[in-house]
Protein backbone atom coordinates (compact mmCIF):
# COMPACT_ATOMS: atom_id res chain seq x y z
CA UNK A 1 0.00 0.00 0.00
CA UNK A 2 1.33 3.39 -0.95
CA UNK A 3 1.35 6.53 1.55
CA UNK A 4 -2.07 8.23 -0.31
CA UNK A 5 -4.26 5.22 0.99
CA UNK A 6 -4.10 3.24 -2.44
CA UNK A 7 -2.40 0.26 -3.18
CA UNK A 8 -1.64 -0.28 -6.78
CA UNK A 9 -3.08 -2.79 -8.75
CA UNK A 10 -1.11 -5.39 -10.70
CA UNK A 11 -2.26 -7.61 -13.03
CA UNK A 12 0.29 -10.95 -12.43
CA UNK A 13 2.24 -12.26 -15.75
CA UNK A 14 0.95 -15.69 -16.76
CA UNK A 15 4.16 -16.87 -17.19
CA UNK A 16 7.80 -16.33 -17.08
CA UNK A 17 8.44 -14.63 -20.47
CA UNK A 18 5.79 -12.31 -19.74
CA UNK A 19 6.21 -8.94 -17.29
CA UNK A 20 2.83 -8.02 -14.78
CA UNK A 21 0.91 -5.18 -15.48
CA UNK A 22 0.29 -2.06 -12.92
CA UNK A 23 -2.63 -0.75 -13.56
CA UNK A 24 -2.52 3.21 -13.99
CA UNK A 25 -2.96 4.93 -10.22
CA UNK A 26 -6.29 7.22 -11.45
CA UNK A 27 -8.25 3.69 -11.89
CA UNK A 28 -9.65 1.68 -9.59
CA UNK A 29 -10.17 -1.46 -11.32
CA UNK A 30 -8.12 -3.18 -14.79
CA UNK A 31 -11.67 -3.64 -16.27
CA UNK A 32 -12.20 0.45 -15.42
CA UNK A 33 -9.13 0.69 -17.24
CA UNK A 34 -9.36 -1.24 -20.22
CA UNK A 35 -13.30 0.41 -20.84
CA UNK A 36 -11.94 3.86 -20.45
CA UNK A 37 -9.38 3.55 -22.77
CA UNK A 38 -11.41 1.31 -25.26
CA UNK A 39 -14.72 4.24 -25.01
CA UNK A 40 -11.82 7.14 -25.87
CA UNK A 41 -10.40 5.11 -28.52
CA UNK A 42 -13.65 4.51 -29.96
CA UNK A 43 -14.73 8.11 -29.64
CA UNK A 44 -11.28 8.94 -31.49
CA UNK A 45 -12.26 6.37 -34.77
CA UNK A 46 -15.27 8.14 -35.01
CA UNK A 47 -13.67 11.60 -35.98
CA UNK A 48 -11.75 9.25 -37.87
CA UNK A 49 -14.56 8.30 -39.82
CA UNK A 50 -15.63 12.17 -39.91
CA UNK A 51 -12.59 13.05 -40.52
CA UNK A 52 -12.89 10.99 -43.91
CA UNK A 53 -16.47 11.72 -44.18
CA UNK A 54 -15.35 15.29 -45.46
CA UNK A 55 -13.42 14.01 -48.00
CA UNK A 56 -16.17 11.77 -49.40
CA UNK A 57 -19.01 14.26 -49.24
CA UNK A 58 -16.47 16.37 -51.61
CA UNK A 59 -16.15 13.19 -53.65
CA UNK A 60 -19.49 12.50 -53.53
CA UNK A 61 -20.68 16.25 -54.82
CA UNK A 62 -17.99 16.75 -57.72
CA UNK A 63 -18.70 13.10 -58.91
CA UNK A 64 -22.08 14.22 -59.11
CA UNK A 65 -21.69 17.27 -61.10
CA UNK A 66 -18.75 16.25 -63.34
CA UNK A 67 -19.56 12.47 -63.79
CA UNK A 68 -17.31 12.21 -67.10
CA UNK A 69 -14.38 13.65 -65.27
CA UNK A 70 -14.62 11.35 -62.61
CA UNK A 71 -15.21 8.65 -65.00
CA UNK A 72 -12.10 9.27 -67.56
CA UNK A 73 -9.63 9.83 -64.20
CA UNK A 74 -10.66 6.70 -63.07
CA UNK A 75 -9.87 5.47 -66.00
CA UNK A 76 -6.18 6.77 -65.53
CA UNK A 77 -5.39 4.58 -62.67
CA UNK A 78 -4.47 1.47 -62.79
CA UNK A 79 -7.52 -0.51 -61.14
CA UNK A 80 -5.19 -3.76 -60.95
CA UNK A 81 -2.44 -1.78 -58.73
CA UNK A 82 -5.93 -0.76 -56.88
CA UNK A 83 -7.13 -4.90 -56.53
CA UNK A 84 -3.66 -5.93 -55.55
CA UNK A 85 -3.64 -3.14 -53.01
CA UNK A 86 -7.41 -3.98 -51.17
CA UNK A 87 -5.61 -7.76 -51.04
CA UNK A 88 -2.73 -6.68 -49.12
CA UNK A 89 -5.01 -4.38 -46.90
CA UNK A 90 -7.67 -7.32 -45.95
CA UNK A 91 -4.28 -9.62 -46.10
CA UNK A 92 -2.82 -7.08 -43.14
CA UNK A 93 -6.11 -6.86 -41.42
CA UNK A 94 -6.61 -10.14 -41.00
CA UNK A 95 -2.76 -10.99 -39.78
CA UNK A 96 -3.71 -8.14 -37.41
CA UNK A 97 -7.05 -9.54 -36.04
CA UNK A 98 -4.91 -12.89 -35.37
CA UNK A 99 -2.04 -11.05 -33.70
CA UNK A 100 -4.98 -9.26 -31.41
CA UNK A 101 -5.85 -12.85 -30.84
CA UNK A 102 -2.36 -14.17 -30.16
CA UNK A 103 -1.69 -11.91 -27.45
CA UNK A 104 -5.00 -12.49 -25.89
CA UNK A 105 -3.79 -16.20 -25.44
CA UNK A 106 -0.63 -15.50 -24.52
CA UNK A 107 1.23 -16.67 -27.64
CA UNK A 108 4.05 -14.05 -27.74
CA UNK A 109 5.71 -15.90 -30.92
CA UNK A 110 2.89 -15.73 -32.90
CA UNK A 111 1.82 -12.35 -31.69
CA UNK A 112 5.80 -11.02 -33.12
CA UNK A 113 5.08 -12.94 -36.89
CA UNK A 114 0.91 -11.94 -36.89
CA UNK A 115 2.53 -8.16 -36.18
CA UNK A 116 5.22 -8.21 -38.23
CA UNK A 117 3.30 -9.59 -41.49
CA UNK A 118 1.22 -6.89 -40.90
CA UNK A 119 4.00 -4.38 -40.84
CA UNK A 120 5.20 -6.47 -44.30
CA UNK A 121 1.69 -5.68 -45.75
CA UNK A 122 1.86 -2.37 -45.37
CA UNK A 123 5.32 -1.53 -46.35
CA UNK A 124 3.99 -3.72 -50.17
CA UNK A 125 1.06 -1.16 -49.57
CA UNK A 126 3.19 1.81 -49.80
CA UNK A 127 5.67 0.56 -52.21
CA UNK A 128 2.49 -0.44 -54.67
CA UNK A 129 1.41 3.19 -53.93
CA UNK A 130 4.68 4.63 -54.69
CA UNK A 131 4.89 3.50 -57.85
CA UNK A 132 1.11 4.41 -58.67
CA UNK A 133 1.88 8.74 -57.25
CA UNK A 134 5.23 8.11 -59.63
CA UNK A 135 3.63 7.49 -63.42
CA UNK A 136 0.80 9.75 -62.07
CA UNK A 137 3.81 12.16 -61.54
CA UNK A 138 5.24 11.44 -65.17
CA UNK A 139 2.29 11.64 -66.66
CA UNK A 140 2.01 15.65 -64.97
CA UNK A 141 -1.71 14.03 -63.51
CA UNK A 142 -0.01 15.16 -60.47
CA UNK A 143 3.14 17.14 -60.54
CA UNK A 144 4.58 15.83 -57.02
CA UNK A 145 7.63 19.02 -56.86
CA UNK A 146 4.81 21.58 -57.81
CA UNK A 147 2.49 20.43 -55.22
CA UNK A 148 2.86 24.07 -53.51
CA UNK A 149 3.84 25.70 -56.48
CA UNK A 150 2.76 29.19 -57.68
CA UNK A 151 -1.01 29.38 -58.82
CA UNK A 152 -0.78 31.45 -61.88
CA UNK A 153 -3.92 33.79 -62.12
CA UNK A 154 -3.18 35.34 -65.29
CA UNK A 155 -3.84 31.74 -67.44
CA UNK A 156 -5.13 29.98 -64.33
CA UNK A 157 -3.53 26.73 -64.82
CA UNK A 158 -2.33 24.86 -61.77
CA UNK A 159 0.95 24.30 -61.42
CA UNK A 160 0.52 20.89 -60.44
CA UNK A 161 -1.25 19.57 -63.20
CA UNK A 162 0.07 19.90 -66.80
CA UNK A 163 -1.19 16.40 -68.17
CA UNK A 164 1.52 15.97 -70.86
CA UNK A 165 -0.70 13.51 -72.80
CA UNK A 166 -3.78 15.68 -72.76
CA UNK A 167 -5.91 12.50 -71.61
CA UNK A 168 -8.44 14.81 -69.45
CA UNK A 169 -8.49 17.58 -71.89
CA UNK A 170 -12.05 16.66 -73.23
CA UNK A 171 -13.43 17.22 -70.38
CA UNK A 172 -14.05 20.02 -67.70
CA UNK A 173 -11.92 20.39 -64.47
CA UNK A 174 -9.41 17.21 -64.97
CA UNK A 175 -7.74 18.31 -62.60
CA UNK A 176 -10.67 17.92 -59.61
CA UNK A 177 -10.51 14.01 -59.84
CA UNK A 178 -6.79 14.22 -59.62
CA UNK A 179 -6.63 16.84 -56.49
CA UNK A 180 -9.49 14.61 -54.61
CA UNK A 181 -7.39 11.10 -55.87
CA UNK A 182 -4.21 12.29 -53.92
CA UNK A 183 -5.57 14.35 -51.39
CA UNK A 184 -7.60 11.21 -50.06
CA UNK A 185 -4.57 8.19 -50.93
CA UNK A 186 -2.42 10.77 -49.02
CA UNK A 187 -4.33 10.78 -46.04
CA UNK A 188 -5.19 7.34 -46.07
CA UNK A 189 -1.35 6.46 -47.08
CA UNK A 190 -0.13 8.80 -43.74
CA UNK A 191 -2.58 6.20 -41.78
CA UNK A 192 -1.01 3.47 -43.08
CA UNK A 193 2.15 4.92 -42.30
CA UNK A 194 1.26 5.85 -38.95
CA UNK A 195 0.03 2.47 -38.19
CA UNK A 196 2.77 0.73 -39.33
CA UNK A 197 4.67 2.78 -37.06
CA UNK A 198 2.27 2.13 -34.04
CA UNK A 199 2.09 -2.15 -34.81
CA UNK A 200 6.81 -1.89 -34.19
CA UNK A 201 6.07 0.01 -31.15
CA UNK A 202 4.07 -3.29 -30.39
CA UNK A 203 6.45 -6.06 -31.50
CA UNK A 204 8.46 -3.69 -29.24
CA UNK A 205 6.16 -4.33 -25.95
CA UNK A 206 5.04 -7.90 -27.05
CA UNK A 207 9.54 -8.67 -27.51
CA UNK A 208 9.56 -7.42 -23.90
CA UNK A 209 6.84 -9.59 -22.45
CA UNK A 210 4.14 -6.93 -21.94
CA UNK A 211 1.36 -8.14 -23.49
CA UNK A 212 -0.76 -11.55 -22.60
CA UNK A 213 -3.84 -12.90 -21.74
CA UNK A 214 -4.10 -9.99 -18.59
CA UNK A 215 -3.44 -7.30 -20.47
CA UNK A 216 -3.53 -6.71 -24.37
CA UNK A 217 -4.91 -3.38 -23.98
CA UNK A 218 -2.60 -1.63 -26.27
CA UNK A 219 -2.39 -4.46 -28.97
CA UNK A 220 -6.15 -4.25 -28.76
CA UNK A 221 -6.49 -0.63 -29.85
CA UNK A 222 -3.53 -0.78 -32.42
CA UNK A 223 -5.58 -3.56 -34.14
CA UNK A 224 -8.70 -1.28 -34.20
CA UNK A 225 -6.96 1.70 -35.88
CA UNK A 226 -5.16 -0.98 -38.30
CA UNK A 227 -8.67 -2.24 -39.47
CA UNK A 228 -10.32 1.36 -40.04
CA UNK A 229 -7.28 2.10 -42.56
CA UNK A 230 -8.81 -0.99 -44.08
CA UNK A 231 -12.41 0.15 -43.77
CA UNK A 232 -11.37 3.71 -45.36
CA UNK A 233 -9.60 1.55 -48.38
CA UNK A 234 -12.58 -0.63 -48.89
CA UNK A 235 -14.60 2.47 -49.86
CA UNK A 236 -11.35 4.51 -52.01
CA UNK A 237 -11.05 1.11 -53.91
CA UNK A 238 -14.23 1.50 -56.01
CA UNK A 239 -14.97 5.05 -55.54
CA UNK A 240 -11.31 6.02 -57.01
CA UNK A 241 -10.19 3.10 -59.35
CA UNK A 242 -13.34 1.67 -60.65
CA UNK A 243 -15.75 5.09 -60.42
CA UNK A 244 -19.25 3.76 -60.53
CA UNK B 1 -6.59 -5.14 2.76
CA UNK B 2 -7.41 -1.65 1.75
CA UNK B 3 -11.03 -0.06 0.76
CA UNK B 4 -10.42 -1.43 -2.84
CA UNK B 5 -10.81 -4.76 -2.50
CA UNK B 6 -9.76 -7.04 -5.86
CA UNK B 7 -8.76 -10.29 -4.49
CA UNK B 8 -12.20 -11.54 -5.01
CA UNK B 9 -10.59 -14.95 -6.05
CA UNK B 10 -12.02 -14.71 -9.11
CA UNK B 11 -9.04 -14.16 -11.62
CA UNK B 12 -10.85 -12.57 -14.94
CA UNK B 13 -11.77 -9.70 -12.54
CA UNK B 14 -7.95 -9.12 -11.80
CA UNK B 15 -7.39 -8.84 -15.49
CA UNK B 16 -9.19 -6.17 -17.94
CA UNK B 17 -12.59 -8.40 -17.53
CA UNK B 18 -13.79 -10.88 -19.73
CA UNK B 19 -13.33 -10.68 -23.12
CA UNK B 20 -14.83 -12.64 -26.08
CA UNK B 21 -12.01 -14.32 -27.94
CA UNK B 22 -12.50 -15.27 -31.55
CA UNK B 23 -11.43 -18.42 -33.19
CA UNK B 24 -9.28 -18.43 -35.75
CA UNK B 25 -11.90 -20.54 -37.99
CA UNK B 26 -13.94 -16.98 -37.92
CA UNK B 27 -11.23 -14.41 -38.56
CA UNK B 28 -10.46 -16.94 -42.05
CA UNK B 29 -14.01 -16.95 -43.24
CA UNK B 30 -14.77 -13.12 -42.86
CA UNK B 31 -11.54 -12.82 -44.83
CA UNK B 32 -12.03 -15.23 -47.35
CA UNK B 33 -15.52 -13.44 -47.46
CA UNK B 34 -13.85 -10.39 -48.01
CA UNK B 35 -11.34 -11.34 -50.50
CA UNK B 36 -14.61 -12.78 -52.45
CA UNK B 37 -16.59 -9.55 -52.37
CA UNK B 38 -13.70 -7.93 -53.63
CA UNK B 39 -14.00 -9.66 -56.71
CA UNK B 40 -17.46 -8.98 -56.37
CA UNK B 41 -17.03 -5.15 -56.56
CA UNK B 42 -14.56 -5.36 -59.62
CA UNK B 43 -16.97 -7.88 -61.19
CA UNK B 44 -20.22 -5.57 -60.96
CA UNK B 45 -18.17 -2.14 -62.40
CA UNK B 46 -17.82 -4.21 -65.15
CA UNK B 47 -21.42 -3.95 -65.66
CA UNK B 48 -23.25 -1.19 -66.20
CA UNK B 49 -26.25 -0.73 -64.09
CA UNK B 50 -27.20 3.21 -65.15
CA UNK B 51 -28.20 5.13 -62.19
CA UNK B 52 -27.72 2.38 -60.25
CA UNK B 53 -23.89 1.82 -60.55
CA UNK B 54 -22.90 3.83 -57.38
CA UNK B 55 -25.48 2.44 -55.23
CA UNK B 56 -24.34 -0.86 -56.08
CA UNK B 57 -20.48 -0.10 -55.69
CA UNK B 58 -21.64 1.26 -52.24
CA UNK B 59 -23.94 -1.54 -50.74
CA UNK B 60 -20.70 -4.21 -51.91
CA UNK B 61 -18.59 -1.89 -50.18
CA UNK B 62 -20.20 -1.26 -47.09
CA UNK B 63 -21.19 -5.33 -46.52
CA UNK B 64 -17.52 -5.22 -46.59
CA UNK B 65 -16.96 -2.02 -43.83
CA UNK B 66 -20.00 -4.05 -42.12
CA UNK B 67 -17.68 -7.49 -41.73
CA UNK B 68 -14.47 -5.94 -40.98
CA UNK B 69 -16.48 -3.64 -38.10
CA UNK B 70 -18.25 -6.43 -36.56
CA UNK B 71 -15.97 -9.06 -36.80
CA UNK B 72 -12.27 -7.50 -36.96
CA UNK B 73 -13.07 -4.79 -34.76
CA UNK B 74 -14.87 -6.94 -32.60
CA UNK B 75 -17.64 -4.61 -32.31
CA UNK B 76 -20.51 -7.42 -32.49
CA UNK B 77 -19.10 -8.31 -28.67
CA UNK B 78 -18.48 -5.14 -27.68
CA UNK B 79 -20.01 -3.09 -24.77
CA UNK B 80 -23.31 -0.93 -25.56
CA UNK B 81 -21.67 2.26 -25.30
CA UNK B 82 -19.08 1.91 -27.69
CA UNK B 83 -21.36 0.65 -30.11
CA UNK B 84 -23.29 3.71 -29.87
CA UNK B 85 -19.87 5.85 -29.90
CA UNK B 86 -18.37 4.36 -33.07
CA UNK B 87 -21.85 3.59 -35.00
CA UNK B 88 -23.53 7.29 -34.02
CA UNK B 89 -20.54 8.08 -36.54
CA UNK B 90 -22.17 7.05 -39.39
CA UNK B 91 -25.29 8.49 -38.55
CA UNK B 92 -23.66 12.05 -37.95
CA UNK B 93 -22.11 11.24 -41.66
CA UNK B 94 -25.00 10.49 -43.47
CA UNK B 95 -26.92 13.60 -42.24
CA UNK B 96 -23.28 15.33 -43.84
CA UNK B 97 -23.83 13.27 -46.84
CA UNK B 98 -27.64 13.74 -47.34
CA UNK B 99 -27.49 17.98 -47.08
CA UNK B 100 -24.62 17.97 -49.29
CA UNK B 101 -26.15 16.08 -51.80
CA UNK B 102 -29.40 17.82 -51.30
CA UNK B 103 -27.74 21.09 -52.14
CA UNK B 104 -26.61 19.68 -55.13
CA UNK B 105 -30.05 17.90 -56.07
CA UNK B 106 -32.13 21.62 -55.17
CA UNK B 107 -29.00 23.71 -57.03
CA UNK B 108 -30.27 25.25 -60.06
CA UNK B 109 -28.05 24.14 -62.84
CA UNK B 110 -27.86 25.85 -66.66
CA UNK B 111 -25.81 25.09 -69.22
CA UNK B 112 -23.79 21.84 -69.58
CA UNK B 113 -20.92 22.59 -67.41
CA UNK B 114 -23.46 23.28 -64.76
CA UNK B 115 -20.98 25.00 -62.63
CA UNK B 116 -22.38 27.91 -63.88
CA UNK B 117 -24.94 29.22 -61.83
CA UNK B 118 -26.81 32.00 -63.81
CA UNK B 119 -29.06 34.26 -61.59
CA UNK B 120 -32.08 34.52 -62.24
CA UNK B 121 -33.29 37.81 -63.57
CA UNK B 122 -36.35 39.62 -61.84
CA UNK B 123 -38.09 41.78 -63.66
CA UNK B 124 -39.62 44.05 -60.76
CA UNK B 125 -42.49 46.11 -61.90
CA UNK B 126 -44.73 48.81 -60.41
CA UNK B 127 -47.80 47.45 -59.20
CA UNK B 128 -50.87 49.26 -60.70
CA UNK B 129 -52.31 51.82 -58.27
CA UNK B 130 -55.51 50.01 -56.98
CA UNK B 131 -58.50 52.09 -57.17
CA UNK B 132 -59.79 52.85 -53.43
CA UNK B 133 -63.12 51.65 -52.38
CA UNK B 134 -65.74 54.20 -52.23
Amino acid sequence: MSHDGHHSVVIPAPGPEFVPHTVAHHFDTPVQEFQSAKLGFWLFLATEILLFGGLFAAYFYYHEMYPETFRLGGQQLDWKLGAINTTVLLLSSWTMAMGVRSAQTSQKQKTMVFCGLTVLGAIGFMVIKFFEYKAKNEHGLVVFSELFGQYDTATGSLPWFKDYVGVMAGVPHGHLFFAIYLTMTAIHGLHVVIGAGLILWIMKGTAKGRFHSGYFLPVDLVGLYWHLVDLIWIFLFPLLYLVP
Amino acid sequence: MSAHDHSHGDHGELQMGHHHISSSAMFLNVLLTLLVLTGVTVGASRIDFGAANMLIAMAIASVKASLVIAFFMHVKWDTAINKIVFLSSFLFLSLLFLFTLADHATRRMDGEINVTRTPVQFQWTQPAPQPHGN
